[in-house]
């Protein structure tokens, strides 16, 4: 009992951290009304340069060089754009570089990172609908992580943070008379947060600047009534939150890799949820209560009488998961979430015409380009269609229903390691395999059923939210459920057999129909198996007929319907529950098909083949593509990293580095969502290239007042019926 | 005959506040009834009430011979009890022609595998209904635009034949009127009673006095939530309580006035259609 306890409250050490970004959290949405999921990310993305700086120096400002060292570029001198600035030289700072500047220029880049966010990200965006906002701020966090992973490589550091954070400081034992040990540093942590947390309350109750702020988050005339911009009050928000996000960063730097950071935003999603989105001194009661909570379900999972398929990291990652859910299903409506009401406007979604021309030139393209290429360039046209494939399941989702799910991809693994666990039978698959897994040894044809079943279960079940909740409320449950689904589905090792927790070998013969149909060539190990290609083209474009032909026919009339406008789909006669769960079936059977193709196309899957950043840079590239059409899924498949269009152009331009292209995607989806509201490149060649500057030139001042006019206009409609 | 709809003591409640009180309203089936009042009478909340938009505190609504104080709006909707919205409520990323093919055709658990295979249903008598339905409000030449291109007034007329569409056995209309200019009052003006032709009953909330005089068989008055005057359009014309409650004496006589000449109008507009 007492261990437990000393567990609980171990825990607060990283509800301290939940807590930080909470209150980051909170300060952004108050002042923008977003809920930004990069918000974890500005806190890794200023840690690493603090420590960066105490190690080598070295100051990497947010952004990388994308300029080729070449031809013209080169003799012109503007193949750089400055990105290291050396700050501090090691020579005359002997050992390490004074705390206080480095943590003032850390501070500096959070401020910069704030005013990035605020100005090209999300007061652009500030009409957009709520795809466009939740679509910013994932952009938000795959930047930042891929330019972390390209900067400083993601690595693990060594922490260099302020001493008192140092773990191994002498514990405090025997706290409160309970034994045990508790680092002396979570102490220190829960005062940082503690103090933050005061800082702010009382900066937002007592000072003019807060008073307006609260006044912003109401109602925005009531700011412009005191004599405030409602958007200089966000862009100084943002940039406090950033701040916040800093001293979160730096000061947890001993804990914890700031590469993790990002996946943070979990907890601080759970803790500003607790606070509503408005409390703060609630929203750092929520991070320590969601701390505690991890650290004791941590406790609980080491003992005996805890079902050993409940593996303790699961248990972690679901708490804040559980707190999410329950402040969403009970608290749900009395969010202050603005712009529920009025939708904006969604990207259009035209039903195509030749269906059958396309999908057979896209497969006949398809199969000429297997057949020219060899092993290399097959691998990389497979990676491009199997992400088509997976952006299908998207599109019905997000683009057809309108509902933001960011977890299809955890499907996609969950199926694959499902599909693995029903084909094995206990055999060793390869010579050079690790693990033998055990399983019901199905066929092959039979186990990919039950596992697309399976993954559609698991897609209804993360669906089954989207009943009560919409918008970004989804869009943070379901980015929420990708790290416990992973914990505790796809890396459960009594689930998914010995292989899941690290590396899972993939059948080696799978066959339909006789015809062995792997992508993996057991002797010359190499991807060059053209009855893989086939097949694979083969699925993808019955599904993607399938998909595009939903759009023509009434099941996708009523999504968009639902899309548009879910009380007056219900006065049509449409069951709105039961298309919401049709269209989560659909999309999960989708992303579970693309799984398992993927399954097959590699010698072993890990469960970092579908995490959270690879899932988030398919939608990046999906809704580049264009999230409403066929053809979107098409062209955004040539475009993610490892497929045809960054390998062409490395081709050409030297190795791309993967978090290069993901970043390159981030801001492409940022760019897309501010200027064509998200229809993607597929549209706008059918709308005529000529509007873009039109679209651009419209969004002057007036134009914003008037579209905020008549945003008000449909609330005032909306509350009155 | 049978009611189509009756309400017995319908009430909602807004905290504290009595939007409906204790409403008993009958529609018979095939005729047209009419609900005026006031500005915040409770009309929108009455409606909203019946197909299932608020809950309500007391009451029973019957539709059809079946109470339907337990269903959801959407089979409400299914059940034929098909509503409009006084604010528009399009679905705006589909066409004209979409939109009321959304409300025309129900599906059924595996409708999405014959899309996926492209293989649609077509009902001949659905089709003809939302052909009908676009004739009759005047939108065919704009079927295959989307409802953010047309004027106020023609979105109103989508909101009115989508809900034509679905093909309902009571159609409730909140204030189709509002907005329109004055061709396309006409439109919606003329043809209203067409609606009786076609298996329907109606029911009509608007203030335009005159439109509602003229069309409807009877008619009831709301007034803080309360029914407080019910008769045929002549009885209402007359009647004193609704004119001081709601009219106010002078400005309920010129409405009245145009109710007549909408009146002759109409049967103008009927004798030209008789040639
Ligand atoms: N959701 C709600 N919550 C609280 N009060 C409401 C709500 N909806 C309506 N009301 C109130 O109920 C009363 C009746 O409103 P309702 O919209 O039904 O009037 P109405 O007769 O349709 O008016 P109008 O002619 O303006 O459309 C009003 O006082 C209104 O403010
Ligand atoms: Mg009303």
């Amino acid at each position: 009992m007492n261990q437990f306890i000393i567990a609980l409250i171990a825990g607060v050490g990283t509800g301290s951290l939940y807590a930080m970004l909470g209150t980051g959290l909170v300060v952004a949405f108050r002042g923008s009304g977003v809920i930004n999921l990069g918000h974890g990310a500005v806190a890794g993305y200023s840690a690493y340069v603090f420590n960066e700086l105490r190690t080598s120096g070295d100051l990497f400002l947010p952004w990388f060089d994308i300029i080729p060292e070449w031809g013209v570029l080169q003799t012109l001198r503007i193949s750089n754009i400055p990105t290291r600035i050396h700050v501090f030289d090691f020579e005359m700072y002997i050992g390490k570089p004074p705390l206080l500047p480095t943590f003032l220029i850390s501070i500096g880049v959070s401020v910069l990172l704030g005013l990035m966010m605020h100005l090209l990200v999300f007061r652009p965006l500030r009409n957009a609908p709520v795809l466009g906002k939740v679509i910013g701020s994932v952009g938000v966090l795959l930047y930042l992580d891929s330019v972390i992973a390209v900067n400083f490589g993601g690595q693990n550091r060594s922490s260099s943070g302020f001493w008192i954070f140092r773990p191994d400081l002498e514990p405090v034992s025997n706290f409160l008379g309970l034994g045990g040990t508790i680092p002396r540093a979570n102490f220190y942590m829960l005062l940082v947060a503690v103090l933050m947390g005061a800082f702010v309350f009382i900066l937002y109750r007592y000072t003019r600047f807060g008073v307006s702020t609260r006044a912003a988050d109401e109602n925005e005339k009531g700011a412009s009534l005191l004599g405030y911009s409602p958007q200089l009050i966000a862009g100084i928000n943002w940039v406090f939150s950033s701040v916040l996000a800093g001293i979160a960063g730096i000061v947890f730097l001993h804990k914890t890799q700031p590469s993790l950071y990002a996946t943070f935003v979990v907890g601080a999603l759970g803790a500003a949820l607790f606070g509503k989105l408005t409390s703060i001194p609630m929203t750092v009661l929520g991070g320590l209560i969601i701390g505690a909570m991890s650290s004791g379900g941590v406790s609980l999972a080491t003992q005996d009488w805890w079902p050993g398929w409940l593996e303790s990291e699961g248990v972690r990652t679901f708490m804040p998961l559980l707190v999410i859910i329950l402040v969403l299903y009970f608290q749900g409506d009395k969010l202050p979430i603005r712009g529920t009401l009025s939708a904006g406007k969604q990207p259009a979604a035209p039903a195509s015409r030749n269906v059958t021309v396309g999908v057979i030139a896209a497969m006949g393209f398809a199969l000429i380009l297997s057949n020219v290429f060899v092993s290399k360039w097959e691998a990389v046209l497979t990676t491009s269609i199997l992400a088509t494939l997976f952006m299908f399941s998207l599109i019905v989702i997000v683009g057809y229903l309108g509902q933001i799910s960011l977890a299809q991809y955890s499907i996609a693994g969950f199926a694959a390691f499902m599909m693995i666990r029903f084909i094995g039978d206990g055999t060793l698959q390869r010579p050079d395999d690790y693990y033998v897994i055990t399983g019901l040894g199905m066929p092959t044809i039979l186990s990919f059923v039950c596992a697309v079943i399976a993954g559609t279960l698991l897609g209804l079940l993360i669906g089954l939210p989207a009943l009560r909740i919409r918008g970004v409320q989804l869009a943070v449950v379901t980015i929420s459920s990708v790290l416990a689904i992973e914990e505790l589905l796809t890396k459960s090792r009594s689930l998914m057999g010995t292989g899941a927790a690290s590396i899972q070998p993939t059948p080696s013969n799978p066959s339909w129909f006789g015809q062995y149909i792997g992508g993996f060539n057991k002797e010359t190990f190499r991807t060059d198996y053209w009855k893989y290609s086939l097949f694979l083209i083969i699925i993808t474009a019955l599904v993607g007929a399938g998909v595009v032909n939903l759009r023509r026919g009434n099941t996708g009339r009523r999504f968009l319907a639902i899309r548009a406008n879910e009380r007056a789909a219900a006065a049509a006669g449409i069951n709105v529950k039961n298309a919401k769960m049709l269209g989560f079936g659909i999309s999960s059977a989708i992303a579970s098909i693309a799984g398992v193709m993927l399954a097959y196309k590699i010698p072993a899957v890990q469960a970092e083949n579908f995490a959270i950043f690879s899932g988030l840079g398919l939608l990046a590239f999906v809704y580049l593509g264009g999230i409403t059409t066929g053809y979107g899924a098409v062209v955004g498949g040539m475009l993610v990293a490892g497929g045809m269009m960054p390998e062409f152009l490395g081709v050409h331009f030297g190795d791309v580095e993967r978090g290069m292209i993901n970043a390159v995607g981030a801001v492409g989806l940022i760019v897309n969502a501010i200027v064509t509201g998200g229809e993607g490149v597929a549209l706008l060649q059918s709308n005529g290239l000529g509007k873009i500057p039109l679209r651009l030139l419209r969004r002057n001042p007036d134009e914003d007042e008037d579209s905020e006019a008549n945003e008000e206009e449909t609330v005032t409609e909306g509350a009155s019926i | 005959m049978s009611n189509i709809l009756e309400t017995k003591g319908l009430t909602v409640t807004f905290g504290g506040l009595n939007a409906c009180d204790k409403v008993d309203l009958i529609v018979p089936e095939g005729k047209f009834v009419g609900l005026i009042g006031p500005n915040g009478a409770g009309k929108t909340t009455f409606i909203d009430a019946i197909t299932g938009y608020v809950p309500t505190s007391a009451g029973t609504a019957v539709f059809n011979g079946k109470d339907i104080g337990e269903l959801k709006p959407h089979e409400r909707a299914q059940h034929g009890l098909v509503r409009t919205f006084q604010s528009l409520e399009l679905f705006e990323d589909l066409s004209v022609l979409d939109n009321l093919l959304v409300a025309g055709y129900q599906t059924r658990w595996y409708s999405f595998i014959l899309d996926m295979l492209y293989m649609p249903r077509k009902d001949d008598a659905i089709e003809e209904r939302i052909q009908w339905a676009l004739k009759i409000m005047g939108l065919e030449d704009v079927a295959e635009s989307m409802p953010s291109d047309l004027s106020h007034g023609r979105r109103k007329l989508v909101g009115v034949a989508r809900a034509l569409a679905a093909g309902p056995k009571l159609i409730l209309l909140d204030e189709p009127a509002a907005g329109l200019d004055t061709a396309e009052s006409q439109i919606l003006g003329g043809h209203l009673r067409e609606f009786l032709d076609h298996d329907m009953s109606v029911f009509l909330i608007d203030h335009d006095m005159g439109l509602v005089l003229s069309v409807c068989d009877y008619i009831y008055v709301l007034d803080f939530g309360k029914i407080i005057a019910e008769g045929t359009p002549q009885e209402i014309r007359e009647s004193a309580t609704v004119k001081k409650a709601y009219l106010g004496e002078e400005a309920g006589e010129i409405q009245a006035q145009a109710g007549q000449r909408m009146t002759s109008l109409q049967q103008d507009h009927a004798e030209i259609e008789d040639d």
